[in-house]
């Protein structure tokens, strides 16, 4: 095989000098002139309550206010999954800071003094601020009109309750395999709710010209899945989708919170309100961690039986997620957790009950691990006290039951090639497994944990990307996509996709943050799909560009086109070792025939990309029959703590993390991805979690009581091991990797503090407060 | 986001002229670093009608130590006291302290003066100034005033300040033996934290102890009870369990989203603990650097 | 009441009037066009509205613009004179940063470390940057480019 000269290699981030100089633009920073009109938000003081009126007269005698709108004027139901939500609340009020109006003023000072002066009168109603009320015979209902919502076919909301969705999983026989089981465990384990915390928080600005076309500024992962719900939330205003246009500056992080629809939706209706003139809507640090999605709670009931020598027969997982006031994301999380909520494990008889509850707290949606850190805290966590309880070890009892290529998923599916087994023996050699170390400090214990991991992306079966390929006179490139970079890197991969293509340098090609109205199609960035689907894309439009190049070449200079290829921006031949010609010389041109006349043209590449093996069709009862995941990304990481038994905080010498990417396009930005994703969810089971008070109001909105790590709260030691079993379908085999690197931190951490201690913790997060006390119980 | 709430700006260039113009406003409020108040004012907790900024005022900018006592100025930032020489000689444990306030672009701007005028029970300050026996210094219009830092907490953000006064600086007379500090101040991780428990112990070399809580107090106290219980004593581990008994009746902590009352409990004994060891193996010359964490 | 104010802007100098409730980040951004500070919590947790007065590092989330008559003000785009710092190559060159909304405030915070003491050790680094929240990166490659300039 020839070695790649772009892909496989660390090129620095084509965008690297646009962020470390201050030109990278963000929302915040594009300028709309001195007509900019900006919106406060009229938020709800309730969980659950009754709207009677709104009186907005006060307010609207402010100076400077320009436009007051409240639910009355948008009655539109949007969502990505299921309408169930509106632009603003009508009749009734579902989570604390849900929005009810917006005041359009002509500066920020004058929409936030206004929106405090805007009166609504409330009738409250109990709250349900948990799944177990929620699910309480005669609970009220947060939707009562549920059974009249439209929403996606794989999606099985139950009538008459606060269900959502219910995700039902039933492979072989469970019931037979439990009796003959040797060993059967069961056990409870819980995950709150948690933020995603972009340093940047979400924006839109929106504006309705009078020529009757809306143009959206947002901080989003999803151009195109907004422009898609505008459009169909704004149709009863006439607008059609040519007259949507979406563009995305850089973004200041995603992590899924700015994927899908959330208060953008306010940018492009506010902006209908004032014609003419832009609006822009700015979350305040508070709004971004009460009015975007968050993560869902969990409390999973896991059972899992085994024969004598350690092989699990049996699983049965009841997963109860509060989902939010709102679920028309959310429960697509519920949804794809429910599929793969066995973990990366080869058990032929499985139950998931995976059930997406409404409660009064604010909605539940994507953030990166898309469901399976939160199942995969209580699995992984489970497994290790199995182990404990047959006397196994723990890296012994995952190797033996690990998921091989050609097992059977879930869902009737087949396992595809993955490097599973050899992610866990190289974290086992790392982290010097079995190797017992004790601390110098007698008051510190050292404890070893391990999880595995697996991710498949989640994605309606037609989430699809396509990429344009402009070449430039000196034989430059711009390319042109709608996957968005959310700093994970996907400029310069797309570059290193199209450089060993067409063996242009990436420096040279552009790759630039979309606007629909020029860049072609994606569904979503999330998922850790696009350097996978819109990589694809991208390949084939510089296959495109390619063939394009050498059909010229054969019409203008009568090469026969199979002796051609290209190297190092030039086109050589295979037959003729002094054939060359360079691309810049010809791809706007076009090539000169003795006759002064020209062939060819500027060349224009068009990538597609749809993954045509999948089908979300399947038996409700059982999920069998479908195919809706593309493929599953796998991996093992391990971790040493020294944790002080007194106090106890932890410290993390070591970690490691092994993972099957297929193909590491760019090694040094998967380990970016790595490093990155370890901390954020290393903070998740050690620092962080929201906490809402008896009224359902979130009590930490803020940075100072919401802990997010700082450059000294990091592991001493990371070891980064990337694997490589091909992807077939994936460009040059890669796979995605975005969200896997966070989903072990959890019970990896809760393993080892029960390694270090003896002490199990069943419930995140394992703060410094909960191991003192549990140890002081103990 | 804007400041919604409106007032009026002076930078007085003397010190008369601040008193004077506070004596005139209704609800001035005085600026230093800002780091709290401007954040008040744009959550509309302080609604000041006039803003009178310190920062003009030379002589509130130093921190000097005559007839052996450290004055420091109100002006006087964080950053000001980790880099200074004398307090890394004569007061190590200020230094200890401040490396603990928040974050250097917090502590280029917050002031000790401006943390006790604040006077959230989390403050790192009041255990500190309490210890040393500090002198609050006002000035006001009729002359200057000093009170004692134990007098000068009166509630939580309430403190002993009159209407048209100005806090001039501190003054922490230096301990007339030999001695060494320890300094323990919990956090939810190592990285920035307001303080869930902190302590100051001095340790002096006739054999006594000043020993000072904060955050699990609505205002900073010392821990009287415990330093009568240890002062002339050979500390040996049972004097040190019966001193962590008395812990419970010196504080008064609660349960709030930082912590739960039976934590900060079980951290104020650890921290007692080894924040006592500490200060006593750095009188004895064998202990840890000044800036070290004992938790 | 509005005010003039003057200072020194990344060198240039400016007068404007101001009024005392505007806040520093807001004019540089909003008046004044320097976009390099953001605004992440507006109230002094993330860092990422790092500015330099006097060469020390601020929050210019919780300073009244009004403060900074007389003084000298350094956003990011200040420090560029003669192009990149060694200290952005070396950013560059290590991956550092991925969604990059915090680069400006840590590079500011980075930059005063290597002012005060041009051969920090690894934990000086993480000290000197830990006001600056990121939430990408997990600091270590951020960590690892200072440190390769400073060997």
């Amino acid at each position: 095989m020839e070695e790649n000269k772009y892909i496989g290699k660390s090129t620095v981030r084509i965008d690297g000098k646009a962020k470390v100089s201050g030109a990278a633009e963000f929302i915040d920073d594009l300028d709309f002139g001195p007509d900019l009109l900006y919106a406060a938000i009229v938020e709800s003081k309730f969980a659950h309550a009754i709207i009677n009126k709104i009186d907005t007269s006060e307010a609207e005698n402010i100076p400077g206010v320009v436009k007051i709108v409240t639910g009355k004027d948008f009655p539109f139901r949007f969502g990505l999954y299921m309408h169930d939500r509106f632009i603003f609340a009508q009749d009734r009020v579902r989570f604390v800071g849900e929005q009810i109006g917006a005041v359009i003023a002509r500066d920020a000072a004058t929409a936030l003094k206004a929106a405090k002066l805007v009166r609504v009168d409330y009738t409250e109603l109990p709250a349900i601020l948990n799944v177990e009320q929620a699910l309480a015979k005669d609970a009220n209902l947060i939707h009562p009109e549920l059974r009249h919502y439209k929403h996606v076919p794989w999606f099985f909301p139950k009538s008459d309750t606060n269900i959502a969705h219910l995700r039902k999983v039933r492979k072989g026989d469970v019931e037979k395999a439990f009796k003959e089981s040797d060993f059967i465990f069961e056990d409870t384990y819980t995950v709150p709710r948690y933020a995603h915390c972009a340093i940047e928080v979400h924006g839109a600005v929106g504006l309705y010209d009078n020529s009757d076309r809306l143009t959206v500024w947002t901080a989003s992962q999803s151009p195109y899945t907004q422009r898609n719900l505008f459009a169909e939330a704004l149709a009863p205003l006439g607008l059609s989708h040519k007259d949507i246009r979406v563009i995305t500056p850089f973004i200041g992080g995603g992590f899924g919170g700015k994927a899908g629809v959330s208060m953008e939706i306010l940018g492009a209706a506010l902006a209908t309100a004032v014609k003419g003139r832009p609006v822009k809507v700015l979350w305040s640090r508070a709004q971004e961690f009460y009015n975007t999605y968050q993560r869902q709670g969990l409390t999973a009931r896991i059972k899992v039986g085994l024969k004598k020598d350690g092989t699990i027969i049996a699983m049965d997982n009841i997963l109860n997620w509060d989902a939010g006031a709102y679920v028309e994301y959310g429960a697509n999380v519920v949804n794809a957790a429910g599929l793969s909520a066995s973990g990366p494990y080869n058990i032929p008889n499985v139950s998931i009950d995976s059930v997406c509850v409404y409660t009064n707290l604010p909605p539940g949606g994507p953030y990166r691990g898309f469901g399976y850190s939160e199942f995969l805290f209580g699995l992984e966590s489970h497994l290790n006290e199995i182990a404990k309880k047959m006397k196994i070890d723990p890296i012994q009892l995952r190797r033996k039951n690990a998921i091989r290529e050609g097992d059977i998923l879930n869902y009737g599916g087949k396992m595809n090639a993955n490097g599973l087994i050899e992610a866990i023996d190289k974290v086992e050699k790392e982290i010097e497994w079995g190797k017992k170390e004790t601390s110098s400090d007698p008051n510190k214990a050292i404890g070893k944990g391990i999880a595995l991991f697996w991710k498949a992306p989640a994605m309606p079966p037609n989430a699809s990307s396509s990429a344009f390929l402009k070449f430039n006179e000196d034989g430059s490139i711009n390319i042109l996509i709608s996957g968005m970079e959310i700093g994970q890197g996907l400029l310069t991969v797309m570059a290193q996709i199209a450089a060993e293509v067409l063996t242009v340098p990436p420096e040279k090609i552009r790759v630039e943050t979309p606007d629909t109205d020029r860049n072609p199609y994606e569904w979503q960035t999330v998922g850790s799909h696009v350097t996978w689907g819109c990589g694809r894309a991208v390949e084939s439009a510089a296959i495109d560009a390619r063939e394009q190049i050498f059909d010229i070449v054969e019409r203008a200079l009568g090469k026969d086109r199979k002796s051609l290829y290209l190297e190092n921006e030039s086109v050589k031949s295979k037959t003729d070792n002094n054939f060359s010609l360079k691309l810049c010389d010809f791809i706007i041109a076009g090539i000169q025939k003795p006759d002064g006349s020209y062939r060819g043209g500027p060349i224009l590449g068009r990538g597609m990309f749809m993954p045509e093996f999948t089908s979300a069709l399947s038996d409700p009862e059982t999920s069998q029959g479908g195919h809706p995941n593309v493929h599953y990304t796998v991996g093992a990481s391990a971790v040493k703590i020294e944790v002080d038994k007194q106090t106890g905080k932890v410290k993390i010498p070591k970690v490691v993390l092994a993972v099957d990417v297929g193909k590491a396009l760019n090694p040094d930005l998967i380990n970016g991805q790595i490093t990155g994703g370890l901390l954020q969810g290393i903070a998740t089971v050690l620092y962080e979690d929201m906490r809402f008070n008896n009224k359902g109001k979130l009590i930490n909105p803020n940075f100072t009581d919401y802990k997010i790590p700082t450059s000294m709260d990091i592991p001493d030691e990371i070891v980064p091991i990337i694997i490589e079993v091909p992807q077939p379908d994936g460009p040059s085999g890669a796979r995605g990797v975005g969200e896997h690197t966070m989903i072990p931190c959890a019970p990896m951490i809760a393993n080892a503090v029960d390694d270090a201690l003896g002490i199990r913790i069943k419930s995140m997060p394992i703060t410094a407060e909960k191991i003192a006390l549990s140890v002081k119980h103990s | 986001m804007p400041i919604i709430h409106k007032f009026d700006y002076l930078k007085p260039k003397s010190l008369s002229e601040a008193l004077t113009v506070l004596a005139q406003s209704k609800n001035a409020a005085i600026l230093a670093g800002g780091t709290d108040l401007v954040d008040m004012i744009k959550e509309n907790v302080a609604q000041p009608d006039l803003v009178v900024d310190i920062k003009g005022l030379d002589e509130l900018n130093q921190i000097k130590f005559e007839n052996d006592t450290l004055f420091i100025g109100a002006g006087a930032t964080f950053s000001d006291l980790i880099e200074s020489k004398i307090i890394k000689e004569k007061y190590p444990v200020i230094f200890e302290v401040a490396k603990t306030v928040a974050s250097v672009g917090i502590r280029n701007r917050a002031t000790v003066v401006g943390n006790i005028c604040s006077a959230v029970p989390c403050m790192d300050s009041g255990p500190l100034l309490i210890a040393y026996d500090a002198t609050v210094q006002l000035a006001g219009q009729k002359g200057e005033r000093k009170i004692p830092a134990a007098e000068w907490f009166i509630a939580p953000r309430k403190t002993a300040l009159q209407k048209g006064e100005i806090v001039t600086g501190v003054s922490l007379p230096y301990p007339k033996v030999k001695h060494a500090g320890c300094w323990v101040k919990l956090g939810r991780y190592t990285g920035e934290d307001l303080a869930q428990v902190n302590l100051l112990i001095l340790a002096l070399s006739d054999g006594t102890f000043r020993i000072s809580f904060g955050a699990v107090v609505p205002i900073p106290v010392r821990a009287k009870k415990i330093e009568k219980l240890l002062n002339g004593q050979t500390i040996t581990p049972s004097l040190i369990e019966k001193a962590k008994q008395l812990i419970e009746e010196e504080i008064k902590p609660i349960t709030d989203v930082r912590a739960t009352k039976e934590y900060r409990i079980h951290m104020a004994k650890v921290m007692f603990e080894r924040g006592l060891d500490a200060a006593i193996r750095r009188l004895n010359g064998n202990g840890q650097a000044y800036g070290t964490s004992m938790i | 009441m509005r005010q003039e104010i003057k200072f020194k802007l990344s060198g240039e100098a400016i007068a404007l009037e101001v009024n005392p409730n505007e806040v520093l980040l807001e004019v540089l951004r909003d008046r004044l066009g320097a976009k390099s500070p953001k605004c992440g919590c507006d109230k002094g947790d993330c860092g990422t509205c790092t500015v330099m007065i006097n060469g020390k590092t601020v929050r210019s989330c919780l300073v009244l613009a009004i403060e900074v008559d007389g003084q000298e003000v350094v956003t990011l785009e200040g420090l560029m004179d003669s192009g990149l710092t060694p200290l952005q190559k070396s950013f560059i060159e290590h991956n550092s940063f991925q969604c990059g909304f915090c680069a400006p405030g840590m590079i500011l915070s980075a930059t005063e470390l290597l002012a005060k003491n041009q051969k920090p050790n690894k934990h000086e680094i993480q000290e000197a940057l830990s006001g600056n929240l990121c939430r990408c990166t997990g600091y270590t490659p951020i960590i690892d480019a200072i440190e390769a300039i400073t060997k």
